[in-house]
């Protein structure tokens, strides 16, 4: 093998220690306009009135974009995966997350785009927000997105991401005690040290070069020949090189609308995020609330486990109902739970709309069965550590959504970790491999799983 | 007002309320250091002026006249690298980049003031460069690496140019 | 993001340049480092028609005439890091290197009030020595103590703060995990040769403000930590909330009280 433990170097490790690595903001074309954008100052608002004319009369504003100028104004990303557009790339009647961008400028400098910015005329009605996923299910709550406040995922026939297996009411009767707990881990911003910046030069041809930052370029260029209504070959994309991602510049947030001002002033137009719209404006990763109930014995075996989640996908859907999915498969963790409910929902709230970021969806569901095996372990007065060996997944193990280990790595992984942290196992668990359960490894309600993995 | 930048005088005709960043990127053309915030908090725009680590953007080029301004572009090039860029290739400092021109002129500055290995005192030095790539760990072996004075052979690869260890043994 | 060539530019080269560029302060943006001010120049938040560049004015260093100590206004914040306490660790506390050593005592002093943070790091620890401030306005050249200048800091231009030693001082501030921050809440005090003891707080309101009360009570700390709650009006912020500070601030008071009682 010359790949595998051999010293490889980064393709670009020269260019960047020399300063030769090209990044959108490091591209130069001459003529390049200034792009600003007016945002919504509201969290939800219906638009009453919208005219860009006093701002495309000053001098030096070369166009004004709103939604009339976008050829189909909403493309699901995630159409392939059934995932319904609902989002429009500019606003149209209705705002629904502050810094929704709702009109570009392009114009011949900073001041000027600020300037038209500041002239378009526009009247918003405010509405009521919505901004806690908990009150999404209270009938009283504002209907903020045309679906409802949480998206139907099946259609009419049913409402969430749901999961059953086993017989869950048979593992809280059986219980010796419930253990619950609630798991909210907050959103959390990528915060590159490039902020998501798009370069686009109309060429003579016809064709459009755009300069990207997306960590997603194919997927990007699909984005925005949707949007623009126009075949593969009158995009070019150039990118490749980001200043960190992350996950945060998949959304294709700056290219389409930058596409739009390129071929409506003819020249070559530059979008450059502020470090506060980067903050404010772009996506993050969702806020999380997971509530965890598990039927578990004295003796540390967790018979089953009843789980809420409430995905908070702000204002549109972008990928979470993607997320929401990949989460639901993980959520009993590196652990093997036969019975189990589970029920996730993609809830909408007036915040701005999350996105992947390292881990997407399952970094959650992670923290939320970590979290509450440690819990677990010290409401039964058992070693947290010999807690998790007992219920790791081993070979003939199956996952929530069904798929049976062939070859687990949890139990080496965690004996592992104990000899590292110093903390001494009992030599039954020191012993412990990831072969198929038997003896003591095996109790009785898991005794059908393992003999018929295939149908549970 | 003049600036030299990287031993080049130039003529400057922006105002000299411009900052520093603005003029190198937009009106020189010269985009090794990087604008990451425009308000000091990320260190990505660092540049040394007569040796010494300063926030471009925070900087108005003014204030700059009569300095020796060197930025990355300065250290060294792609068939002569400095110690301290070959280092951040050898230790795999540098993920997306965009952190790396500030890192290394900051640490270039720092040995040059006799700094040592210590990881304490190099986190100290580089404490106002933000990474959100590398978990900062790669980017203090570099700058100890070079503090020291390891010396790397570079090579030409099918894939690209890389360093080894000059005098042989592990990383 | 050029800067727009409508602002005038005034970059005098001697005190007195500066003093007469300033006028009475109407109508002029004083650019000390720039740290502060130039970030609000690059988003527009201030657009000013001139502009008063410091940098050339030779109003930098730090004289001592005996135990007198006067530090320039345009000194950098990071020649005071190496002082005794409480300017040295106060100043060591203000960001990182590379902006401490662009950033100026004056700037800092001065500095206007900011919506996400409190602004002035070194002002409670000036206050703490006892500092008097020496600026113009009009062409007229005053000595104040500082307390009187910081409620009128806008209005006149700042050329240089004195102090005499203090016997002792002591700075203990809120510790943030990474540079890069205003400081969040310090005490800073000192005891003046003839035995005058100062506190102040920086962080606990609009600016730094002396504790009076904490003063009157240090014989006991804890007392005194309770009573310098009376002094302040703490908000939230960015950096805290106004209930964190209130909770925070007496055990500053009383780390501060204890140092200043260790012998020097």
């Amino acid at each position: 093998m010359k790949v595998v433990g051999a010293r490889i170097p980064r393709y670009d490790g020269v260019a960047h220690v020399t300063g030769r690595t090209t990044y959108v903001d490091d591209v130069r074309v001459p003529g390049t306009l200034w792009v600003k954008a007016l945002r919504s100052p509201h969290h939800h608002a219906g638009i009453t009135r919208l005219d860009t004319q006093a701002a495309e009369e000053i001098p030096g504003v070369h166009a004004v974009i709103t939604w009339q100028d976008v050829p189909l104004l909403e493309y699901g990303h995630l159409s392939a995966l059934g995932i319904p557009a609902d989002e429009p790339l500019l606003a149209k009647d209705e705002v629904r997350y502050k810094g929704q961008p709702i009109a570009l400028v392009a114009a011949d400098d900073w001041e000027i785009a600020a300037e038209a910015v500041s002239r378009i005329d526009i009247d918003f009605e405010e509405r009521p927000a919505m901004l806690d996923v908990r009150q999404a299910f209270d009938p009283e709550s504002p209907e903020i997105h045309r679906e409802g406040n949480w998206y139907k995922h099946f259609e009419d026939e049913m409402d969430r991401r749901q999961i059953r297996k086993g017989d869950i009411e048979w593992a809280f009767e059986h219980a010796d005690t419930i253990v619950q707990g609630v798991y909210r881990p907050a959103a959390i911003e990528h915060a590159p040290i490039e902020t998501q910046t798009c370069q686009v030069v109309p060429e003579a041809s016809g064709r459009l070069t755009i300069y990207s930052c997306t960590q997603a370029l194919y997927f990007s260029m699909g984005v925005v020949a949707a949007h623009l209504q126009v075949p593969l070959n009158k995009l070019k994309f150039v990118g490749g090189t980001t200043g960190g991602g992350f996950g945060g510049k998949v959304d294709t947030a700056t290219e389409t609308m930058c596409a739009l001002l390129a071929m409506k002033s003819g020249k070559p137009v530059k979008w450059r995020w502020t470090r506060e719209e980067e903050f404010l404006c772009s996506s993050t990763r969702a806020p999380w609330h997971m509530e965890l109930a598990d039927a578990v014995t004295k003796d540390g075996w967790i018979l089953g486990r009843k789980m809420l989640t409430l995905h908070d996908a702000g204002a549109y859907s972008r990928f979470s109902p993607y997320g929401l999915t990949k989460h639901s498969f993980h959520h009993t963790g590196a652990y093997t739970i036969p019975n189990l409910q589970f029920d996730g929902y993609v809830v909408y709230t007036n915040r701005t709309p999350t996105t992947a970021m390292r881990g997407f969806g399952v970094t959650s569901v992670s923290f939320a069965t970590e979290t509450h095996m440690s819990r677990i372990a010290d409401v039964l007065g058992i070693d947290p550590i010999e807690i998790r060996l007992k219920n790791a997944n081993r070979i003939g193990d199956t996952s929530p959504n069904g798929i049976v280990y062939t070859d687990p790595s949890t139990v080496s992984t965690i004996q592992t970790m104990a000899e590292a942290i110093g903390h001494e196992l009992p030599a039954d668990y020191r012993t412990m491999t990831s072969e198929p359960r038997t003896g003591a490894l095996l109790p009785e309600h898991l005794v059908a799983q393992t003999a018929n993995p295939e149908e549970h | 007002m003049n600036l030299t930048v990287n031993g080049v005088t130039h003529e400057i005709e922006s105002s000299p309320l411009t900052t520093l960043l603005d003029v190198l990127r937009e009106e020189l053309g010269i985009t090794g250091a990087k604008a990451g915030c425009h308000q000091g908090g990320c260190g990505a725009c660092t540049v040394l002026i007569d040796g010494e680590p300063r926030r471009s953007c925070l900087m108005p080029v003014g204030y700059a006249n009569g300095g020796e301004i060197t930025t990355v572009e300065g250290l060294g090039t792609v068939d002569d690298l400095s110690p301290i860029q070959q280092a951040f290739v050898h230790h795999y400092a540098a993920q997306c980049g965009f952190c790396t021109s500030g890192m290394m002129l900051a640490g270039q500055s720092y040995i040059a003031h006799g700094g040592s290995d210590d990881a304490e005192a190099i986190q100290k030095a580089l404490g106002g460069h933000v990474c959100r790539c590398t978990g900062y760990s790669k980017i203090i072996d570099a700058v100890a690496a070079a503090a020291r004075g390891d010396s790397f052979d570079l090579t030409e690869t099918a894939i690209g140019k890389h360093t080894t260890m000059a005098t042989g043994g592990a990383e | 993001m050029v800067m727009d060539a409508a602002t005038e530019v005034l970059m005098p080269s001697s005190e007195d340049e500066a003093i007469a560029a300033f006028g009475d302060g109407t109508d002029v943006l004083v650019v000390g480092g720039g740290t502060i001010v130039v970030p609000e120049l690059t988003y527009r938040r201030l657009q000013p028609s001139r502009a008063l560049m410091l940098g050339d004015a030779g109003l930098s260093g730090i004289e001592k005439d005996g135990s007198r100590v006067t530090i320039g206004a345009m000194t950098p914040v990071q020649e005071l890091v190496e002082m005794p306490a409480p300017l040295g660790p106060c100043a060591a506390n203000v960001a990182d290197i590379e902006v401490r050593s662009q950033a100026t005592v004056g700037g800092n002093l001065c500095a206007g009030e900011g919506s996400e943070a409190p602004r002035g790091d070194l002002q409670g620890a000036f206050l703490a020595v006892g500092a008097t401030a020496r600026s113009a306005a009009g062409g007229d050249v005053t000595e104040q103590p500082l307390e009187e200048f910081l409620a009128k800091r806008g209005e006149r231009l700042l050329l240089s703060v004195s102090f005499e030693e203090p016997a002792a001082g002591a700075f203990a501030g809120l510790d943030r995990p990474h540079t890069h921050d205003y400081t969040a809440l310090a005490v800073s005090g000192a005891r003046a040769a003839d035995g005058t003891l100062r506190l102040a707080a920086t962080g606990a309101g609009s600016w730094g403000a002396r504790l009076p009360s904490a003063e009157a009570a240090a014989g006991d700390p804890a007392a005194a930590g309770e009573a310098a709650l009376e002094d302040v009006s703490p908000h939230d912020d960015a950096l805290a909330s106004a209930w964190y500070r209130t909770k925070v601030l007496p055990v500053l008071v009383r780390r501060v009280l204890a140092d200043l009682k260790e012998p020097a």
